[in-house]
């Protein structure tokens, strides 16, 4: 099998028309294309076959886009680690642009890791019918690209109400084009409780990119956010919480795998539940029932948190057009810890529901940034994004 | 010491909605196994619960005609827990934030006297994939069949009102009888589309301490329900009179042996809110639209039949126990029937032939008009009592009209005075102890004399003339 792809499609693309007539897609198996192998990087899945299609992928291939393969993703979608080859189409140049899971940091991530542009939208803003996540309240349908401008066509096809998510909030989203940024008036904020977890180094790195984007005119100011590193900590709480319900319907016997030599069928069904994940991920199914069932009250902590930070963040949006964060590539999670490490500057907008562009550097070997703009924004930190890769493109640096 | 019970009672409904909780699948649990089930309810990757609007309103209109609260804000949790027939590990229901609180129900008690049982609330959930244990084979297999995953329910939880078993099974009546007016349930414990279990503790009598409560499950008759809890009652007693501990546990009714056994402890699930199933919101105005979409209730129809048609209260309650029962009564009475000819009608002959055929009134060919024609003869003397009955049996089974059978089996009534006289006359001669006796003072003999000049017209006769017949003829 291909090193990118756990699953080409067998099809040859047809002449097909439309706004995305040509483009070549790559998907996440944890995105459901109809009668394909939807394993979603775990044992527990190994032999299903998806029942339907995914809303996003439906109307990817209407708009006339080729459906290239499955990608590798890390088990149900968690993390960032060395079996996912998220991001790898895009940077090949293989694809034009790659859906993905995003449900802690997962697409910006990917993105940092292949020198891409990977954006996740506003909770809800991309029907989520048909991709099988593990927190339903913080995932999103992640897009990866070349180029911001591409993003924005796929998020233009993609997203919007489906009659099959119920979830999905009503809101009206104002399209804005890069022509409309004015960095005189654009105010952008660094938030500096997330600037403090880098490392001396790090930081070095960040500022350049932060003077990188003053001289385009952009006004750049630091800003406090209190209670920034409690979106890691409410993350961790109610997104393992969640997680756990999410993947126990995974219940391995009814998508073809039976743990053996058991007495009974009750207790080959207890015995098969979560026999099939991967260690880490059963660390963090562990950690989310040790909170559903021992530590309840800490839950329903996490949860009044979730909306205080909620409140904070719609608060810091108010008085800037975009945040500015800086980026981290993934290391290899070997625990949970290690994992964690991942999301700390990316779970904000998982937390808050808030869309999140990453750019990357303009610099060999450079980190890149994030922005992330007010619920609903998406089309913002587009228009920024796009604003400053015409600006590079220009050979202004 | 004597003992009281402290009793409180969930009951489970299975909406009779056209589709599931949460997808498009009929909600059709008989069918062939498997057939009715989609991604959804099946649990699927990437399937997204969508709430029907249908099942929703059913289920509020079961709370309004229960006197509870609906809520502005109810919200649905994923109840944790793992079974087989519950595989996807978590079971949708409303833990934190129920469809609605409060409400009550009227009862009367064994003294006569009108008891109101509170209910705490009422809250919609799916109903779980049903295991079939195939044991026969060579192979013993397990199956599960998913054509009742995701069936819409409500759960009613009550207060600990309840003191006896009278108290319990005079509720599940009359829920039964609300619940089916409001038309969201058949409500029949016997198929399975009404399920009760029981919350039993016991105290000394006069104190108002809450004790460990056993729960009781597995009872499908409402007359289970009562015999379950007087078992658990004096088990209970029993048990702490010789110094044991109650433990908190679930007990089966099992109705052979005529006791509760014990199941497993009481398992205490956590609730977590469900993020996929937006928060629903309901406004006072949909609120009331849907009150005014609510029926009579039983009772207030009950007491408008004692009031407007001089029924008894217990005529009227027996005739509004159904809400097809009570429609039909009163449209036979818009078709021109007297009020106590319907009701004697409806309760002594049409129900129960119906039930004989095991038919119901919403597809039984005697449509009121039907009856209503038929006993419009009868009031008008063209038949008489026994030859309605006897066309009554013949209207079940075709739609020809009353007047045609009665036409077709000659049982138009004689009430031609010179043609019964003839018969009369023939009669007194014959029977002449019977006139004897009816002479020397004793009346029954007159009946006797009725019935012989009946027999002699083979039924036809008109009995009210022939009455007035044999009194001209014998007090010449
Ligand atoms: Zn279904």
């Amino acid at each position: 099998m291909d090193s990118i792809f756990s699953y080409l499609n067998p099809d040859a693309p047809g002449g097909a028309t439309g706004p995305h007539a040509g483009m070549k897609i790559a998907v996440q198996p944890t995105i459901g294309i109809a009668g394909w192998p939807a394993r979603a990087g775990s044992e527990a899945l190994a032999g299903y076959l998806s029942a339907g299609s995914a809303t996003v992928i439906d109307r990817l291939t209407q708009g006339g886009a080729i459906l290239t393969g499955l990608t590798h993703a890390s088990e149900l979608g968690l993390g960032v680690d060395d079996t996912s080859t998220s991001g790898r189409a895009v940077e090949t140049k293989t694809v034009h642009a790659e859906l993905m899971l995003d449900m802690a940091g997962e697409a910006r991530l990917s993105a940092c890791r292949g020198n891409l542009w990977g954006f996740k939208p506003s909770w809800g803003r991309v029907s989520h019918t048909g991709i099988a996540g593990l927190i339903p309240s913080m995932e999103a349908c992640g897009i990866l690209a070349q180029d911001p401008a591409t993003i924005r066509s796929v998020l233009k096809t993609v997203a919007g109400a489906d009659d099959m998510d119920f979830s999905q909030p009503r809101l009206d989203y104002k399209e804005i084009s890069a022509d409309e940024i004015k960095p005189a008036q654009f105010t952008l904020s660094v938030i500096g409780e997330a600037a403090t977890l880098l490392s001396g180094d790090e930081r070095k790195e960040f500022d350049e990119e932060i003077t990188g984007l003053k001289r385009y005119g952009f006004n750049v100011r630091t800003v406090s956010w209190p209670d920034y590193n409690l979106c890691l900590t409410v993350h961790r709480i109610v997104g393992s919480v969640e997680a756990s319900s999410a993947a126990g319907r995974y219940d391995s016997v009814r998508f073809g795998r039976r743990a053996p030599g058991t007495k009974n069928w009750n207790e080959m069904y207890l015995q098969s539940r979560g026999a099939f994940f991967g260690t880490l991920l059963k660390s963090y199914l562990i950690q989310g029932a040790y909170f559903q069932f021992e530590r309840y009250d800490a839950y329903e902590n996490a949860c009044r948190i979730r909306a205080r930070l909620l409140k904070e963040a719609s608060r810091l949006f108010e008085q800037t057009d975009v945040l500015v964060f800086p980026s981290q590539k993934p290391a290899q999670p070997a625990s949970l810890d290690a994992l964690y490490e991942q999301f700390k500057l990316t779970a904000h907008a998982n937390v808050t529901g808030c869309p999140a562009l990453y750019m990357p550097s303009a610099c060999a070997g450079g980190q890149g940034l994030e922005f992330a703009a007010g619920y609903g924004a998406d089309e913002r930190v587009i228009a920024l994004g796009e604003y400053l890769h015409r600006q590079r493109a220009g050979g202004k640096l | 010491m004597e003992f009281e019970a402290v009793i409180g009672l969930e009951i489970h409904i299975e909406l009779n909605c056209a589709t599931k909780l949460f997808c498009d699948c009929p909600n059709n649990p008989g069918d062939d196994a498997n057939v009715n089930t989609c991604p959804v309810c099946l649990w699927f990757p990437g399937a997204w619960p969508r709430l029907s609007r249908a099942a929703l309103e059913k289920a509020a209109l079961v709370c309004l005609g229960l006197n509870s609260e609906i809520q502005p804000e109810s919200a649905f949790d994923q109840k944790i827990y793992y079974y087989p027939d519950q595989p996807k590990g978590y079971q949708l229901s409303q833990g934190h934030l129920p469809l609605a609180r409060g409400g009550w129900v009227e009862i009367t008690d064994e003294d006569g006297s009108i008891k109101r049982l509170r209910i705490h609330h009422i809250h919609m959930e799916e109903d779980v994939a049903r295991l079939v244990h195939e044991m026969d084979g060579a192979t013993p297999v397990s199956l599960v069949d998913f054509n009742r995953a995701g069936a819409p329910l409500v759960e009613i939880v009550t207060e600990p009102d309840f003191r006896t078993p009278h108290h319990a099974m005079e509720f599940l009546k009359i829920l039964r009888t609300q619940v089916r007016y409001v038309g969201s349930s058949e409500c029949s414990m016997e198929n399975g589309t009404m399920r009760a279990d029981a919350n039993i503790s016991i105290r000394p009598v006069g104190t108002n301490q809450m004790n460990t409560k056993v729960e009781v499950k597995n009872m499908n008759s409402v007359r289970h329900v009562g015999d379950a809890i007087a078992h658990e009652i004096s088990r209970q007693s029993a048990a702490v009179r010789v110094g044991e501990t109650i433990k908190e546990h679930t007990r089966l009714w099992d109705p052979d042996k005529k006791a509760t056994l014990p199941m497993r402890e009481k398992f205490e699930a956590p609730y977590i809110p469900d993020p996929s199933i937006p928060v629903i919101e309901i406004k006072p105005e949909e609120i009331a639209a849907l009150r005014s979409r609510l029926p009579e209730m039983p009772a207030t129809r009950a007491g408008r039949f004692v009031k407007e048609y001089g029924l008894s209260a217990e005529e009227a309650a027996y005739l509004s126990s159904e809400p097809e029962t009570a429609s039909y009564f009163e449209e036979l009475i818009r078709l021109g029937v007297a009020a106590r000819t319907a009701m004697h009608w409806v309760s002594t002959q049409l129900l129960p032939a119906l039930r004989q055929r095991n038919e119901g009134l919403a597809h039984t060919l005697v449509t009121p008009k039907r009856l209503s024609e038929l006993l419009a003869m009868l009031a008008k003397d063209e038949i008489n009592a026994a030859a309605a009955r006897d066309v009554l049996a013949h209207m079940f089974a075709s739609d020809v009209s009353p007047a045609d059978i009665v036409k077709a089996r000659g049982l138009g009534q004689v009430s031609d005075t010179g043609e019964l006289a003839a018969m009369v006359e023939r009669v007194l001669a014959e029977q002449a102890a019977a006139v004897a006796d009816f002479k020397s003072g004793q009346s029954k003999a007159m009946g006797f004399l009725i019935g012989q000049v009946m027999q002699a017209s083979a039924g036809k006769a008109n009995p009210k003339v022939i009455k007035e017949l044999i009194a001209q003829k014998l007090s010449m």
